[in-house]
């Protein structure tokens, strides 16, 4: 087997790992992992994520900041759990990956390589709009969100699927289903998001 | 300070030793080579615990036989150690010096006339699961534990008992050996010092469910590989897939197989890494075309093991995969097939083997088992550990029973358990 020469270009931000420890959801168990492979090895898409957990992990140890804030492992998460059940140091990653992903778009990494942060952002703006997601608009926001030219040409890409959808009654027409007490959440949303920058989890 | 009661015995220099495994043997022995009066309590028909079922010690590669044989020859010229086999205790009161210990012996159904000629074993057609070779076989319900047994006895299963086989069996004894009416029996001992020598079992590899052990024969652990490599185990020492009795030439070791691990035990056993390396020697002294995959996570071959570890290493049909299997399914072809990830260069993997054989660690037998509810403490995992406070107050362990050792380190504990019964029985006189 050979081992690659250190990539002397990549740059190592030495507190990383510890702004992770102090900053993430679970961060701090962070330093339990043995790096035995088991949540990579366990994870039903883990060959659609770049790195996989166990590797992530071991880049924030050694500070690889930029690759672990753009990486795709977070988003491509889909908290299927099975790696925290099996872990056996009782790390906490899927937690771990989904705050990971929070605070990469919070602070601006994501955009730049992650169409996940797209899909999220327009499901949320449903979400707490409506206090439901509708389909359409969340799939029209998400495919414009990559420019006119693009948006445009990813709709028609799946028009024929929308309107199968629609002749089998599986998308309906007309407004957004919308719930009635649309006010009451967003004064819960205001609450949550007063709560959450008092603890300081922003 | 009392134990399970506030009854203290008469004084006593005797010692006694719990669990008849190399540990138990050789505390029993050191102690009475000094001239100590010792009884050497084991539960089951026969001396020599797990050892006796290993097909070869690491890193010698010698056989477990020859130094048990040794001892044997030592226990059968002291006069001053009593073996008692099918006995356990239930009970210990007292204190130092003067503690007394109630003890259930289990009925064995042949006595000490017994020349092991074997013509119970004929009379009966019922056939029990092999406990020597951790049931991968079965044997006639009346048997000899084993070919190097100590006491050489046979023993019958309570099942033919209650299958009503006594009578047949007691006729075909020729020397009035055989007897169905034994009953089971409680006694006392009055003891001065009492050395806790339980050892452990295999940890069991149905909780690991991930591992699939119950769903294919050719997914065995690692006690049954000394089983399947030893000439008097059911392949007669050929390493044969279990399913369909052919030659396993691409094998699957498996390391930290429910040790360092939180759901299971949270401690490394710190044997089963060696114990792999051994169990790869086995499958290439036996096949010159056989590949041996160890998936670890790091390997523990301690202090002056490593030799073997890069002894082993040296051999290229033997890789390393530094990954720790995620999962392990049944293939459609019927073999066993690996999932995981290989944490070097990020390969996720599915490998289809012959057998694959979890290296199951070693848990106390204490952690179900009985033991003196005072004095001795337990560790967070179950071994017994001389308490804080109470250092010295009669009742020490030894093997693994304290700790998860190797023969060799379990003998050092021993020999060091009997020294401190020693001193326990002088100074309470
Ligand atoms: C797969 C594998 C391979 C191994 N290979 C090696 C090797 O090659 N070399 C090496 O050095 N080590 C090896 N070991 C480790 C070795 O098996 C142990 O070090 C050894 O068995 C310890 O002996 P012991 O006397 O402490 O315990 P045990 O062998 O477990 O003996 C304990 C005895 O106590 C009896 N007992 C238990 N409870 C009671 C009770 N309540 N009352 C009365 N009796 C009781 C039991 O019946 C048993 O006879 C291996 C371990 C494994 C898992
Ligand atoms: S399963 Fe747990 S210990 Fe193993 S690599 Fe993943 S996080 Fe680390
Ligand atoms: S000895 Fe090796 S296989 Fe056994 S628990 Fe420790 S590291 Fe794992």
């Amino acid at each position: 087997m050979t081992v690659a020469p250190p990539d002397t270009s990549t740059k190592y931000d030495l507190d990383f790992a510890k702004w992770v420890y102090e900053n993430i959801e679970g961060g701090d168990k962070l330093a339990l992992c043995m790096q035995c492979g088991v949540c990579s090895g366990s994870c039903p898409i883990g060959v659609q994520m770049d790195y996989g957990p166990r590797k992530l992990f071991m880049m924030i140890r050694a500070g690889m900041k930029e690759e672990v804030m753009t990486s795709s492992t977070q988003w491509n998460c889909t908290s299927c759990y099975r790696c925290v059940v099996r872990c056996p140091r009782s790390v906490p990653v899927t937690y771990i990956l989904q705050d990971l992903a929070a605070k990469s778009a919070e602070l601006g990494y994501a955009q730049k390589t992650n169409e996940n942060v797209n899909f999220a952002r327009s499901f949320w703006w449903s979400a707490k709009t409506f206090g439901r997601t509708d389909e359409r608009l969340v799939t029209a926001l998400y495919y414009f969100s990559f420019g006119l030219k693009e948006g445009y040409q990813r709709g028609l890409a799946n028009l024929k699927i929308a309107l199968n959808f629609v002749k089998r009654g599986r998308m309906h027409i007309g407004l957004p289903h919308r719930i009635k007490g649309r006010r009451q959440l967003k004064a819960i949303l205001a609450k949550a998001e007063e709560i959450a920058k008092r603890e300081g989890l922003h | 300070m009392t134990l399970d009661g506030p009854k203290a015995g008469p004084k006593s220099q005797t010692i006694l030793v719990v669990g008849g495994g190399i540990a138990g043997i050789t505390a029993a022995l050191e102690a009475a080579e000094t001239g100590h009066e010792v009884v050497l309590l084991e539960q089951g028909p026969s001396l020599g615990g797990r050892v006796t079922r290993l097909a070869r010690y690491f890193p010698k590669l010698c056989h477990p036989t020859c130094g048990l044989e040794i001892n044997y020859q030592r226990i059968k010229k002291n006069p001053r150690l009593k073996v008692m086999t099918m006995c356990e205790p239930t009970a210990v009161a007292g204190r130092k010096g003067a503690f007394t210990v109630t003890i259930r012996r289990h009925p064995r159904y042949v006595n000490d006339k017994c020349t092991a000629c074997g013509e119970c074993a004929k009379a009966t057609a019922i056939r029990v699961p092999n406990p020597y070779n951790y049931g991968l076989d079965k044997v006639s319900a009346a048997y000899l534990p084993h070919e190097h047994a100590m006491p050489m006895r046979y023993v019958i299963d309570p099942a033919a008992m209650r299958a009503g086989e006594g009578a047949k069996l007691k006729a075909a004894c020729a020397y009035g050996a055989v007897d169905p009416d034994e009953k089971e029996t409680t006694f006392e001992l009055s003891v001065g010092a009492i050395i806790w020598a339980t050892g452990w079992r295999p940890y069991d590899p149905n909780k690991l469910d991930v591992y699939s052990y119950g769903h294919s024969a050719d997914i065995i652990n690692n006690v049954e590989m000394e089983r399947l490599a030893a000439h008097d185990g059911p392949t007669q020492g050929k390493i044969l897939r279990p399913s369909n009795g052919e030659p396993a030439k691409r094998v699957a070791l498996i390391q930290c197989a429910g040790s360092r691990d939180n759901n299971h035990l949270p401690y490394c056993s710190r044997i089963c890494c060696l114990g792999s390396l051994k169990h790869a020697a086995y499958v290439r002294e036996q096949y010159a075309d056989a590949e041996v995959h160890i998936y670890y996570i790091d390997i523990r071959a301690h202090d002056k093991l490593e030799a073997f570890y890069n002894k082993v290493r040296s051999d290229p049909q033997v890789r390393f995969i530094k990954s720790k299997p995620a999962h392990i399914r049944v293939g459609d072809d019927g073999r066993p097939v690996l999932f995981g990830e290989r944490t070097i260069d990020r390969q996720i993997y599915a490998e289809p083997y012959d057998l694959v054989v979890l290296a199951t660690g070693m848990e106390p037998s204490a952690v179900e088992g009985y033991r003196p509810a005072v004095s001795l403490a337990a560790d967070d995992y179950g071994f017994l550990v001389a308490n804080e406070q109470d250092g010295d107050d009669g009742i020490f362990s030894a093997g693994v029973a304290s700790g998860p050792l190797d023969v060799s380190m379990s003998v050092q504990s021993a020999t060091a358990a009997a020294l401190k019964a020693v001193q326990a029985v002088r100074s309470g006189m």
